[in-house]
């Protein structure tokens, strides 16, 4: 059972494209993994389709250069449409011989996700190039791994693609999303599971407690 | 000036308009079926201008208003085997398609390497999404002894059909050149045979 969502807003800027790239990333990953939002979107659909087409237009004129582009439409011969594919394609992403299943948003673009690259402990990284100013990343969390506590100078997105961790606030599992900004200090860590997540950054982490400040310099492995 | 063409004059095919679900939905049926001139004509009537006023908001620009139009009906045109009903209205259908070709416009202007592309974020038009949708239902094996009972009801074009990929296993495309027909009419006929079949079953429940 999912907790944590996107809110409305997010999900009608989805809709419409009006995201940065690795926020329609982040939410249409979610979106794969939770009924609920998938609803959500088809109702979103469905209204702004009739608020945009079926808006009163004072005068529906058909104009001479809209018939001609009727007629060169129909000129074209229907189209033999390409061979259907056998199954569903299954997307599915690698790490230290582990298999992870990946949402659809995410397999279809896999083409964008770069080498996994080992952090400190046993935290891992692969970046995700979208374009645009954030950065995306698939996060691997080994058990029992821990995240210095930090907070964000921008805002983080993050969603739990298969696994469990969990800061000072909840427990966060398979399709949860959060969006955290630099009102919100926290600790992530992963206890007898480990987890895959995929973050959203617009900009660098910034470490908050102890001898964990000294990462500050090089928050930009987290970013980038 | 351009000449302006009255077109408020109804269609003689039917009463109904465009803004009738059923109707949009019947209209798009009869471009995948039969490539029908007509049904496309009073979609394209309803539409275009209505897409036209929407993309001319968006891009303030008369010509690229115009392109997205183009982009959007021509694929309505060519795909409208695609639709399918169970997902939503024509309507929403069709605005998906724009808001896809829009996004793409938007991002064009950009040339950056690694730019995502709408199909990726929104497969609207994927061919396999809506294919194995219909496998999927089919997949149990319980179902299917059900469902050859209940194939002997269906009429005979669409019965050809659902035993020629369902139980011989040939793709649409092999059927299709088979019976030298096109690929939209096995889908529709495909599609028309798997709604059928669902009745029977609920009807049997």
């Amino acid at each position: 059972m999912i907790k944590f969502h996107p809110t409305e807003q997010h999900l009608v800027n989805y809709v419409t494209g009006d995201l940065t790239p690795a926020m329609l990333m982040m939410v249409g990953a979610h979106v794969d993994m939770c009924p609920v939002c998938q609803e959500h979107v088809r109702d979103i659909e469905t209204e702004l389709a009739n608020k945009v087409l079926f808006a009163s237009i004072p005068q529906i004129e058909t104009s001479s250069a809209d018939l001609d582009m009727l007629e060169q439409i129909m000129a074209q011969p229907p189209q033999a449409g390409s061979t259907p594919r056998p199954s569903l394609p299954s997307y599915e992403i690698s790490l230290e011989g582990q298999r992870f299943k990946l949402p659809p948003t995410l397999g279809r673009t896999q083409q964008h996700i770069g080498d996994w690259q080992k952090m400190f402990g046993q935290l891992w990284r692969a970046p995700i190039q979208v374009g645009g100013d954030d950065v995306l990343t698939l996060l691997y969390m080994d058990k029992h791994t821990k995240v210095p506590e930090h907070t964000h100078k921008g805002r983080e997105a993050t969603l739990v693609l298969n696994g469990v961790f969990n800061d000072e606030t909840s427990d966060y599992r398979d399709g949860d999303f959060m969006l955290l900004d630099d009102s919100v200090k926290h600790t992530p860590q992963t206890r007898d599971h480990d987890c895959l997540i995929i973050s959203a950054l617009d900009a660098p982490l910034q470490f908050t407690s102890g001898l964990s400040r000294l990462l500050n310099p090089f928050s930009s492995l987290f970013f980038k | 000036m351009q000449a302006v063409i009255e077109t408020r004059k109804r269609n003689p095919m039917s009463s109904a308009q465009c803004d009738d679900a059923e109707h949009a939905a019947k209209l798009l049926a009869l471009v995948a079926s039969e490539q029908s001139r007509q049904a496309f004509s009073e979609l394209f009537r309803f539409f275009a201008p209505r897409l036209k006023a929407y993309a001319t908001r968006q891009f303030g620009n008369d010509q690229t208003a115009s392109d997205l139009v183009q982009e959007t009906m021509t694929n309505v045109w060519n795909k409208a085997h695609l639709f399918n009903a169970e997902k939503g209205s024509a309507a929403t259908w069709i605005f998906t398609i724009a808001r896809n070709i829009r996004f793409d416009f938007l991002r064009k202007n950009k040339h950056r390497q690694h730019d995502l592309s709408a199909d990726d974020l929104w497969p609207v038009l994927d061919d396999a999404s809506f294919v194995t949708d219909d496998e999927a239902t089919l997949d149990d094996t319980v179902l299917m002894q059900q469902l050859a009972l209940y194939c002997e009801q269906l009429p005979p074009a669409q019965r050809d059909v659902i035993r020629a990929i369902y139980i011989e296993g040939r793709s649409q495309q092999e059927v299709a050149d088979a019976f030298d027909v096109p690929l939209g009419t096995i889908k529709s006929r495909t599609r028309l045979a798997l709604q059928k079949l669902k009745e029977l079953m609920i009807s049997d429940d």
